[in-house]
């Protein structure tokens, strides 16, 4: 299992020159990639067996204005996990479908375009609603969003009233 | 023209609906009662979680993650606790892993069995919901000794367990166990070898390998069609699953009845691997480290980011989590085990089946709509 893990290292130094590797649990191996080289990457790995694509996802840096995409992939062979991060603008935030290499990507797209606001250009639904139903407001999980500072403008600042019943065998 | 115009209906399977398994939707446009396209509707039980967790503590986080799957809420608490841990450099004691390994099958028993009883809903066959549903309630029994809760158990913490087991536990859990393996051959009788099942669940509702590979579907619908030991349980042990001995149930031909069969199986080896774990489990030991210093709420994980994954019921379930070395986690990603086959697969494949099909589909996919909403 080691083997096949310091293979790939080699194998992706060798072709696209990776040479920084985090393994942030054993077999499991996270590197980034440059945003034009992701899709190249992808299909690469998906030919050499990591045919599954167990997530997409983003995270927001607002520090340094970046969304950082994270795709996961993993091999049922070795049983190894690939963390392929990339970074993209964070005011401009476009990128490139993989629908093409992992058909199953659709609805993660979807969900990164719902919550993050990235549009993922070929993906056709990308831009349709998931699962926030006539959503107005900004992207929910991008960092700058205030969920309670959403609640308070939308809704007000209301007031319950309480009416609880008296303890038992209180006054 | 005007009969061209009422030859398409839209029908509307779910929220509210018998057949529909948890708070989804799919809207369907059908001609006669055959589907002709499918578009899924998720969102009814979107509660935020991803949100809530980065405006909440490492350790009061443990109180929200079980919500995230409601019908086995332990395999949330376990990838967080093994997420944390890896970020932390925690080593988990032996004891405290022997009592989640049991957590885990324990809780996947009870959701096979309630899967299998579900399918009684969409087939008539009610017998097997009433008998399912009362052989899971013994193992929520069981579980409210262990925790003291039925259904969110909120057990399994960062660096082990919450308590030791109480006293006679083992002998308890033995004895349930010995009880449900004599009740096992009834249920055969009743749902794998009743006609009703397999009329309409033989070759109905097939899942292609090609598919599988397509959509990225995992667990049973994977193991069913491509006949390998996709379980990673076995392709990448977590816990102690590499020091027991069990058979992972596959098969090559995958149409509803298959997958019911393979359910059916793993009950059996779930039983047969909590009878060694009882067997392996040590009677001493501590079931807890300590993580991190002082005020547990204060809490601070070391900055990086880790995927951490589990074999649920349905598949692989994982938590991608990110610390930036905060009291709170900096991005938790919930990868839900059935967003494959609920979203993509019934815009994709669902079409093609008759309306009463749905629900079964549904249901023997494995479809959970609280892990896709989140």
């Amino acid at each position: 299992m080691m083997n096949s893990m310091n293979n790939l290292k080699e194998q992706l130094k060798a072709h696209y020159k990776i040479a920084a590797f985090e393994e942030p649990t054993k077999m499991q191996l996270a590197f980034n990639v440059e945003p034009d080289k992701t899709l190249d990457v992808l299909a690469y790995l998906k030919s050499i067996g990591y045919g599954q694509l167990s997530l997409l996802t983003c995270i927001d840096w607002i520090e340094i204005e970046e969304f950082q995409l994270v795709y996961i992939l993993f091999n049922w062979d070795n049983g190894i996990h690939l963390l392929v991060r990339t970074s993209i603008d964070r005011n401009n935030p476009k990128f490139r479908t993989i629908e093409h290499i992992y058909p199953g990507v659709k609805y993660y797209e979807r969900d990164v375009h719902e919550f993050f606001g990235v549009e993922f250009e070929g993906n056709e639904d990308s831009y349709k609603h998931l699962f926030l139903e006539l959503w107005e407001a900004d992207c929910p999980l991008k960092k700058d969003f205030d969920p309670l500072e959403f609640s308070t403008n939308r809704y007000g600042n209301r007031k319950y009233e309480t009416n609880f019943p008296r303890k038992v065998g209180g006054e | 023209m005007e009969v061209n115009k009422l030859k398409e209906v839209k029908l509307f399977l779910g929220p509210q609906h018998p057949g529909m398994h948890g708070n989804y939707s799919v809207h369907m446009y059908v001609d006669g009662d055959i589907i002709k396209k499918a578009r899924p509707m998720p969102g009814m039980l979107h509660r935020g979680f991803e949100k809530l967790m980065e405006r909440k503590l490492w350790m009061s986080n443990m109180a929200i993650i079980p919500r995230i799957c409601v019908i086995e809420p332990d395999i949330n608490e376990m990838v967080y606790a093994m997420g944390v841990e890896a970020l932390a450099g925690v080593e988990v004691p032996e004891k405290a892993t022997w009592i989640r390994m049991m957590i885990l099958e324990m809780a996947r028993v009870a959701t096979h069995l309630f899967a299998l009883g579900g399918i009684g809903g969409p087939t008539g066959l009610y017998t097997s919901m009433y008998w399912a549903v009362a052989e899971r309630d013994l193992i929520l029994d069981l579980f409210e000794k262990l925790t003291g809760a039925r259904v969110y158990h909120i057990f399994i913490v960062p660096g082990g367990v919450r308590k030791d087991l109480p006293e006679g536990f083992k002998t308890q859990l033995g004895t349930y166990l010995e009880s449900l393996e004599k009740k096992l051959p009834e249920y055969q009788e009743l749902l794998l070898k009743h006609p009703i099942i397999h009329t309409r669940s033989k070759d109905n509702i097939l899942l292609p390998a090609e598919v599988v590979h397509e959509l990225g579907v995992t667990g049973i619908g994977m193991r069913s069609a491509t006949g390998k030991a996709y379980d990673l349980r076995k392709v990448k042990p977590y816990a102690f699953y590499d020091q027991v001995e069990f058979e992972v149930p596959t098969a090559t031909y995958s149409d509803a009845l298959t997958r019911i069969h393979l359910k059916f199986q793993e009950i059996q080896q779930s039983i047969r691997i909590l009878k060694q774990i009882i067997e392996k489990m040590p009677d001493e030991g501590p079931v807890k480290a300590p993580i991190g210093t002082g005020n547990a709420l204060k809490l601070r994980v070391p900055a990086g980011m880790v995927y951490t994954a589990v074999e649920s019921t349905r598949g692989e379930y994982g938590y991608f989590i990110v610390s930036n070395g905060k009291e709170k986690p900096y991005r938790i990603a919930v990868r839900g085990a059935s967003y494959p086959q609920g979203l993509l697969g019934i815009e994709r494949y669902l079409p093609g089946h008759r309306i009463d099909d749905a629900p079964l589909w549904m249901d023997t996919m494995g479809v959970c709509s609280p892990e896709i909403d989140r």
